[in-house]
């Protein structure tokens, strides 16, 4: 146990010892990681900002049947009845006239307009939940309403959320494709310099091999290189994202107050802070060990 | 210690480096390997150490057949030698302390301990005083001298030297082979290899003579 602290921190602080005696090397490096990692980091935080923002108005996903102004009681009844028999609905509300003149005048603003009004000029509505929610069942639903006697106008709501739905979903699939494409360009940076600290080493790695040192002893510096560059890394892409994040919002601010919300992108949390930093580990501790594994079969086939 | 059973080494591509070699090193001796340039003393020495694996026949190092040896229990076998190589393999990135103390690391010796056994193997070949000085700074004989601390300050039971006074002038090399001697006498086994003419040295001390690969007779005299 003790030898295995040992050796830890030895090759710990070996590492740390090179990286002080190449401050300049060692902080690009860790830089360009930073930017590799910061990209989806950033695109996360906007894709995950506009799905907080729009999955509070999905629910209200809805259609308003219109009915004529004047029909008959008896066409209410039987539009009740049908609403209750199709199974694409889930549930429904029928909305007099009245009771919508009624909500309309609790709003102070309308007051002076609707008593120059002479008569209820609103038609009674029914507001219907559909159970299903991709765009064929309520097209088909749509056209079902609309065929209704009495019915005068039938208008889907929040159809364009469903569109931003689906721009959303493209938009993560996009996100998780260029993740991937940047986590082999972040192995290949790490590897290439893993490399490279090899080819210097050289010297060292044959002596060591020489006099008895393991596989494990040469290898273990090289996996505590590759999982300081993906930590300091990781960090670096985490201040980069706070940052881009913070301009941002202070640009923002100004524009939304326009539209009256307060929309902001959310700074990433604590989970994904961690899990952006420990997959950036992840990911450097793996190069570093096919680098080195690949160039120690190399010394090793040469003696 | 050391047993070697009609032992071939052919590298790929090249004749036979060494052909049916046989014999046996015993605990506390000292032994010369002796023969011109290319006769295969390197390829002993690596054989010996267990750098390398012999073709066919067998090598015995401490009743361990060393072709049966799994890899990657070899860096434990390669532990009880001490090295000292024909180009030296000093590290120039480090000074003089950091280059000795690279066996203690690998054998996960503690800092403290370390200290202690570095500054006792730099005294002893008469370095102390340089311990902060770069390789590249010291004289020739200095920077052989720095080789043996490092190939004795893990402790080892067997030190191995590849032409150890090569390139040194005659008091150099009369001062090297003096400390050699000082190893043997605290029971460690020495091996040497020389193509230098051993003078009395070599009527005391087991001599292996090699000659195109072959073992001419040991125990020869020059």
């Amino acid at each position: 146990m003790n030898v295995w602290l040992t050796q830890h921190t030895q090759a710990l602080s070996l590492v740390l010892r090179r990286f002080r005696t190449n401050k300049l090397g060692t902080l690009l490096i860790c830089f360009t990681i930073g930017i590799t990692v910061a990209l989806p980091s950033i695109m996360y935080a906007v894709l995950d900002s506009v799905n907080n923002l729009t999955s509070n108005i999905k629910s209200e996903s809805r259609i308003s049947v219109f009915l004529a102004l004047n029909h008959s009681d008896a066409a209410i009844q039987t539009i009740k009845a049908a609403l209750e028999k199709n199974a694409a609905i889930k549930n429904f509300k029928f909305v007099s006239k009245e009771e919508a003149l009624g909500q309309l005048q609790a709003l102070d603003t309308n007051k002076d307009v609707l008593h120059s009004l002479e008569k209820n000029p609103l038609p009674d509505a029914f507001f219907v939940e559909p159970s299903k929610l991709d765009a064929e069942s309520i097209e088909n639903l749509k056209a079902a309403l609309s065929k209704m006697d009495g019915v005068e106008e039938v208008i889907v709501d929040g159809a364009w959320i469903k569109r931003l739905n689906y721009l959303l979903l493209l938009g993560q699939k996009a996100m998780l494709a260029i993740a991937g494409l940047l986590a082999f360009a972040l192995a290949a940076v790490i590897a290439n310099t893993i490399r490279m600290q090899i080819v210097t080493q050289s010297a060292e790695i044959e002596l060591s091999q020489l006099i008895g040192a393991t596989r494990s002893f040469i290898r273990r510096p090289f996996l505590y290189a590759g999982a300081l560059y993906g930590l300091i890394g990781g960090l670096f892409a985490l201040l980069i994202t706070f940052t881009v994040i913070f301009l941002f919002n202070q640009s923002l601010a100004p524009l939304a107050a326009e539209y009256q919300t307060s929309f902001s992108l959310t700074y990433p949390s604590l989970p994904t802070s961690i899990i952006t930093c420990l997959l950036s580990i992840v990911v450097g501790l793996i190069s570093a060990y096919l680098a080195v594994s690949k160039s120690m079969y190399k010394l090793s086939s040469s003696h | 210690m050391i047993t070697f059973d009609h032992v071939i080494k052919r590298y790929p591509g090249s004749h036979e480096a060494l052909t049916d070699v046989s014999f046996t090193i015993e605990q506390g001796e000292m032994v010369y390997v002796t023969g011109h340039s290319g006769a295969g003393k390197s390829t002993l020495l690596k054989l010996m150490a267990a750098i390398e694996r012999p073709t066919s026949g067998t090598v015995l190092i401490n009743n361990q057949n060393v072709s049966k040896l799994k890899a990657s229990t070899l860096p434990y076998i390669r532990r009880m030698f001490g090295l000292v190589f024909q180009d030296h393999k000093l590290l120039y990135d480090r000074n003089c302390y950091h280059n000795v103390a690279l066996p203690l690391a690998i054998n996960g010796i503690t800092e403290h301990e370390a200290g202690k056994r570095i500054r006792a193997a730099l005294d002893k070949v008469g370095l102390l005083d340089k311990e902060k000085a770069m390789p590249i700074t010291l004289s020739g004989g200095e920077q052989q001298r720095l080789a043996i601390a490092r190939a004795v300050v893990s402790r080892p039971s067997i030190l191995i030297a590849d032409e150890p006074t090569g390139n040194l002038d005659r008091n150099y090399a009369a001062d090297i082979l003096q400390l050699f001697n000082a190893f043997q006498q605290v029971g460690v086994t020495v091996i040497i290899a020389t193509h230098d003419a051993l003078g009395n040295a070599g009527e005391q001390n087991k001599v292996l003579h090699l000659n195109h690969g072959k073992l001419v007779n040991a125990e020869v005299v020059l």
